[in-house]
């Protein structure tokens, strides 16, 4: 029996929870994987495009296409505009989180080079391309910082009404950050592409670090993984350990936070978590440049602020983090 | 205890921008036991600078201390411009739109920051400033004297919105966001500052049936503060479809005699000075190790309310509002 499945993109800088929640993505009857847009974070964009080849690769999914994403940040892009246009360049420094996911973003395993090319088309091309060929049907799992898709509403002002819904990995609602105490990683890689895709209007699921912190895959899980013969178990074995490292040392917990695998189950199955609707924005200069400010609209201000009016989001405020944990293990520990 | 014998008194200056909570607050802490009130300095907030050293005036004469001195603070926050007034809050006059009589006493010549500084070099380790207001009266007292954060006991802060919404944007509590820059170096002074949130305050409210047993009390002041309430409360009505009000000021009084009916968290604080979000307090956990410094680096954590005990908190308020 086929049933309609959920046509799905991921965004993502892989990264060895991007590669779970690829994998996991790539198990789940639930959804038809359409294509992988890939963007800087845990990686560089080049680097995040070799990886999002060799994944695929590696599990025999070469029939799934890879868009290659922004190697910068959409403020960047303007100045390399610029640069072009006026000869004026400041150059910044992007935010890549090398010590999280190892200097090849998959545990410093050096695999090697994928064979595959990407596609001609940029991610914001590729990401507009879907919208139009399936209106209302895509929904994309965006798991590092917004640049392409603040990108893909620059280069068609109907895309946000066009997406079927944007899945975010992002933000820390009410919580610190985890860059620092105000900022989540994604949205302080490019917290102005990250404030565009917010008020953009679009259907957009938010998942915090609020809600992954939670989902949490244990030393047990870990063994698991490790006794498996599930290709896909067998991969992400090879991978984990450094990241586990990081979890020790960085939080002092024995685990690792599923960040990536929890907000792709989010768009798999959404009735393992619950949502508040309220105006989500993002703060873009200052000391707490990438913090998310949610306003649920509870309380009515004397003054106009930059919520008012904005289009609402959805956010997750609670996880059944048991459910989502082994409903990933079940993914990842049973073969095609 | 022999009758004659004095009971330890903690001195204390207010701060404040009267304002319908700073006046229950001002109140009851003259009716306070443990503490003395050697001061009231004024600053801009509920109502104007001008207008809050009024009221303060007007306070300690309603009180019967028209001896206690009033120093006049700043009229604009330390990057200047005009100050963010609540007049559609606290009414034009501060007070609900009461419109008393002008106060007989006078101000004292020194303006609050001196005031506060001369206060803490006098009496170092034995002077606390409770601040209801934006703080640029105490960062104009740290800038003025670098000892001052060293030898002021205590400062008891009623500001910021902790991991919570705030009450002028989402992000921002109206005190803070008064001065945010003022707050910012309050906050990483290295004073010992105690800092209750409006995650906090408004926890603690008093409902309509509060306000009636407060007016059918035999407090002193009952019906004053029942009458300035009334404006108040019609505000909290239409802001935040609460019938009541709440005890912002009085809660961080509280706090400051009563810390045990509260937890606090030790972190760093920092305020955003820019953009969307100017205002906002944030608090650094301290539940990561950053793997590089940031801003919150290298700042000596203040305490910050986390919990507070309500049955007991209202109890110790009604009990000195409604003292005969």
């Amino acid at each position: 029996m086929t049933t309609t499945k959920k046509k799905l993109v991921i965004d993502t800088d892989p990264g060895i929870d991007d590669a779970m929640a690829i994998f996991v993505a790539l198990r789940s009857p639930e959804v038809e994987l359409l294509g992988l847009t890939t963007i800087f974070g845990n990686v560089y964009t080049t680097l995040a495009t070799r990886n999002a080849l060799h994944l695929l690769e590696a599990v025999g999914r070469t029939d799934i296409p890879v868009a290659e994403g922004s190697h910068v940040t959409i403020k960047q892009v303007v100045i390399l505009f610029d640069f072009a246009v006026h000869g004026t360049k400041k150059a910044t420094k992007l935010r890549i989180a090398s010590f999280v996911h190892g200097s090849d973003g998959l545990g410093n395993q050096n695999f090697p080079p994928p064979t595959g090319k990407p596609l001609d088309q940029s991610a914001a091309a590729f990401l507009v391309k879907q919208a139009n060929l399936y209106p209302g049907q895509v929904t994309v799992v965006a798991l590092g910082p917004l640049t392409n898709l603040a990108l893909a509403i620059e280069l068609d002002p109907s895309f946000p009404k066009k997406i079927g819904q944007i899945v975010i990995l992002g933000g820390a609602y009410s919580v610190n950050g985890n860059v620092n105490p105000a900022a989540e990683a994604n949205i302080f890689g490019d917290p102005d592409a990250a404030d565009i895709v917010f008020t953009s209007g679009a259907d957009i699921l938010a998942v915090g670090i609020n809600i992954t912190h939670q989902v949490v895959l244990s030393d047990a899980d870990r063994e698991k993984l490790e006794q498996s013969d599930s290709k896909y178990a067998r991969y992400l074995s090879k991978i984990l350990g450094l990241y586990y490292d990081y979890h020790k040392d960085a939080y002092f917990i024995k685990g690792v936070y599923l960040h990536d695998p929890a907000t792709l189950i989010a768009a798999v199955d959404p009735s393992l978590m619950t949502y508040t609707e309220g105006v989500v924005r993002v703060q873009t200069d200052g000391i707490t440049k990438g913090l998310t400010v949610f306003d649920t609209t509870k309380k009515r201000y004397g003054e106009i602020t930059a919520w008012t009016g904005k289009p609402t989001v959805k956010v997750a405020v609670t996880v059944d983090a048991p459910a989502v944990v082994e409903m990933i293990m079940q993914r990842l520990t049973t073969d095609d | 205890m022999g009758s004659n014998e004095q009971i330890h008194r903690d001195k204390l200056i207010i701060d404040t921008d009267p304002g319908i909570d700073d006046s229950m607050t001002i109140l009851m802490a003259f009716r306070a036991p443990t503490v003395e009130i050697i001061g009231l300095t004024t600053i801009f907030g509920n109502t104007t600078t001008k207008n809050a050293t009024q009221n303060a005036l007007l306070l300690c004469e309603r009180a019967g201390h028209p001896e206690v001195p009033v120093a006049e603070g700043s009229a604009e926050p330390l990057k200047g411009g005009e100050p963010r007034v609540a007049d559609f809050v606290h009414g034009s006059d501060g007070l609900g739109n009461l419109f008393l009589p002008a106060p007989t006493s006078k101000k004292v010549d020194e303006n609050a920051a001196e005031f506060m500084v001369n206060k803490v070099s006098q009496f170092p380790g034995e002077v606390s400033i409770l601040a209801l207001g934006p703080l640029t009266n105490v960062a104009l007292a740290i800038k003025r004297d670098p000892s001052f954060a060293s030898k002021v006991k205590k400062i008891v802060v009623l500001g910021g919105a902790f991991f919570a919404a705030g009450n002028v944007s989402p992000a921002a509590e109206a005190n803070i966001y008064g001065d945010p820059e003022a707050a910012d170096i309050v906050f990483t002074s290295g004073a010992d500052v105690d800092v209750v949130g409006i995650n906090i305050t408004t926890q603690v409210c008093f409902t309509d049936e509060d306000l009636l047993e407060l007016r059918n009390s035999k407090g002193k002041h009952a019906q004053f503060l029942c009458d300035m309430c009334q404006f108040y409360r019609d505000w909290h009505a239409e802001s935040d479809g609460f019938h009541g009000i709440f005890l912002h000021d009085p809660v961080s009084f509280t706090a400051l005699v009563h810390p045990e009916y509260f937890t606090f968290k030790k972190g760093v604080v920092r305020v955003e000075t820019q953009g969307i979000c100017t205002g906002h307090t944030l608090m650094d956990q301290g539940l990561k190790k950053w793997n590089s410094e940031n801003p919150w680096s290298g700042y000596k954590p203040i305490s910050v309310a986390w919990t507070v005990d309500v049955p007991n908190v209202l109890a110790f308020v009604k009990e000195l509002l409604m003292a005969p």
